[in-house]
């Protein structure tokens, strides 16, 4: 440190993460190895514990790269505003993983719709629970998936609801702390250098009035 | 703590401080510090020119003939001793941007104020921003700045934002800000996003330039931080370039 340099870089920022597939209802673990992310599948042998104490909803934009996160822990505050058009409703919770799919703290985050009702559920579930589990966070694993369909005709399609339970209630692991992470509209905004506009516009209607 | 502005005898800031901060530091200090004006190009005068023909179409509902003489006498008042190269390219393209961009305009009716004078203060900024903007209708909630050019760009340049979002912030959160680009040939108006942001970056800007006059009292040690880039367009005119010269020697 005789630089006076920190070396130590924000690690909660970059928890490694859970993914739910909707479409084919698959949960997996996904890894960064030699920069490549591998998917590994974990649906039959999901086990984790939730910190549903610090669950995080809000709006979430998926599609402009890197995901950029606008998220209060739930109970604590209004829904923030919706920051733009590609953000979408949606949840992020860090969980640790059961031992046998690498027992390591990770974050699972969705806007899918058929996520959100499963994890509705779930969340569901845990107030219910809580009261009798006082300082207690559960153990979940994924006991099923249930097909959901939606639209008609070409717009029909089906994604798949996961079926989070409750096995049992544990005392928040050593290494399970909640951390505030990129979560708040200003430090979403600051990652990207304001555009500043390219869309055409003309004389607003009803200027006549304004007018000679 | 003194404030270095009144050191240096300034007074306030713009946002075309701020772009020449950016540009060329060399010349901030020339104009700013050690209070030698530059000359204006003709390319300027153009825009300047074309903007009295426009308002004045606008504000009297003129004929465009009447509208591009209004131009031509202005662009003759600001540049009849200029020895400008592109003098005569610029005056020829005048009239043509006049009507360009009255067909434009001429569809949002008569405009409620022109030339409004702004003020905008930032937190730890010891002088203020003062600008004026072109053309605004507070009934339809919209300021036009109007930018004339020899080619319409895609979308808003990040000067021109800084400069429209910081009358948006003073004339009020609720007003849809707007940049006409008009070339001799077609015109476009595009429609500024992440005011907030932009208005913050110039608030940086003038920060940085308190940070920087602040490092010295002496006119000339400022002038020693800085080198000039003497190729580029800032150096342009002859008087400019021998100035750059003899503060430097470059």
């Amino acid at each position: 440190m005789g630089l006076g340099i920190n070396y130590e870089t924000n690690s909660a920022d970059f928890l490694p993460i859970i993914k739910y597939d909707a479409r084919a209802g698959r949960l997996s673990r996904v890894d960064r190895v030699n920069g490549e992310s591998i998917a590994t599948d974990v649906t039959k042998t999901f086990r984790a514990v939730f910190d549903l104490e610090n669950l995080e909803t809000g709006w979430i934009d998926f599609e402009s790269g890197a995901p950029q996160y606008v998220l209060t822990i739930l109970g604590s505050g209004p829904k923030p505003e919706q920051p733009g058009e590609t953000y979408r409703e949606g949840v992020r919770c860090i969980v640790k993983l059961g031992k046998d799919i690498g027992g390591d703290v990770r974050e699972i985050s969705s806007t899918a719709k058929a996520f959100l009702r499963g994890f509705d559920k779930l969340h569901d579930d845990y107030k219910a629970g809580a009261a009798e589990n006082p300082g207690k966070l559960p153990v979940v694993e994924l006991s099923d998936t249930a097909p959901h369909t939606t639209g008609e005709g070409a717009r029909k399609s089906t994604n798949y609801v996961p079926v989070f339970r409750i096995v049992s209630w544990v005392s928040r692991p050593a290494d399970l702390v909640y951390k505030a992470r990129s979560s708040s509209a200003k430090s979403a905004e600051a990652k990207l250098p304001p555009s500043t506009g390219s869309t055409k516009v003309s004389a607003p209607s009803g200027s006549e009035e304004l007018g000679w | 703590m003194k404030n270095p502005f009144e050191i240096h005898n300034i007074q306030h800031l713009s946002p075309s401080t701020c772009n020449t901060f950016i540009g060329s530091p060399a010349t901030f200090v020339m104009e700013k510090i050690l209070k030698m004006r530059g000359r204006v190009g003709c390319a300027a005068f153009r825009g300047t020119a074309t903007e009295a023909g426009v308002v004045h179409g606008l504000l009297t509902e003129a004929s465009d003939d009447e509208c591009i003489k209004v131009a031509n006498e202005e662009f003759y008042k600001l540049s009849a001793l200029s020895q400008d190269p592109s003098k005569a390219k610029e005056q020829a393209s005048v009239p043509d941007m006049v009507r360009v961009a009255l067909a434009e305009l001429r569809g949002y009716g008569r405009p409620t104020s022109t030339q409004g004078k702004i003020e905008y203060r930032f937190d730890g900024l010891l002088v203020p921003f003062i600008g004026y903007y072109d053309v605004a209708w507070e009934n339809h909630k919209i300021i036009v700045d109007l930018k004339t050019t020899h080619a319409i760009p895609s979308k808003i340049k990040t000067n021109h934002a800084r400069q429209v979002a910081l009358y948006t912030a003073a004339k009020g959160k609720d007003y849809d800000p707007r940049i006409a680009y008009v070339s001799a040939k077609r015109s476009a108006v595009y429609r500024l996003e992440d005011v907030d942001q932009h208005v913050a970056v110039l608030g940086k800007i003038g920060l940085a330039i308190q940070k920087f006059i602040s490092m010295s009292d002496d006119p000339l040690e400022l002038a020693s931080f800085v080198v000039p880039d003497v190729d580029s367009f800032y150096f342009n005119d002859p008087l400019t370039r021998q100035a750059a010269f003899e503060i430097w020697g470059v």
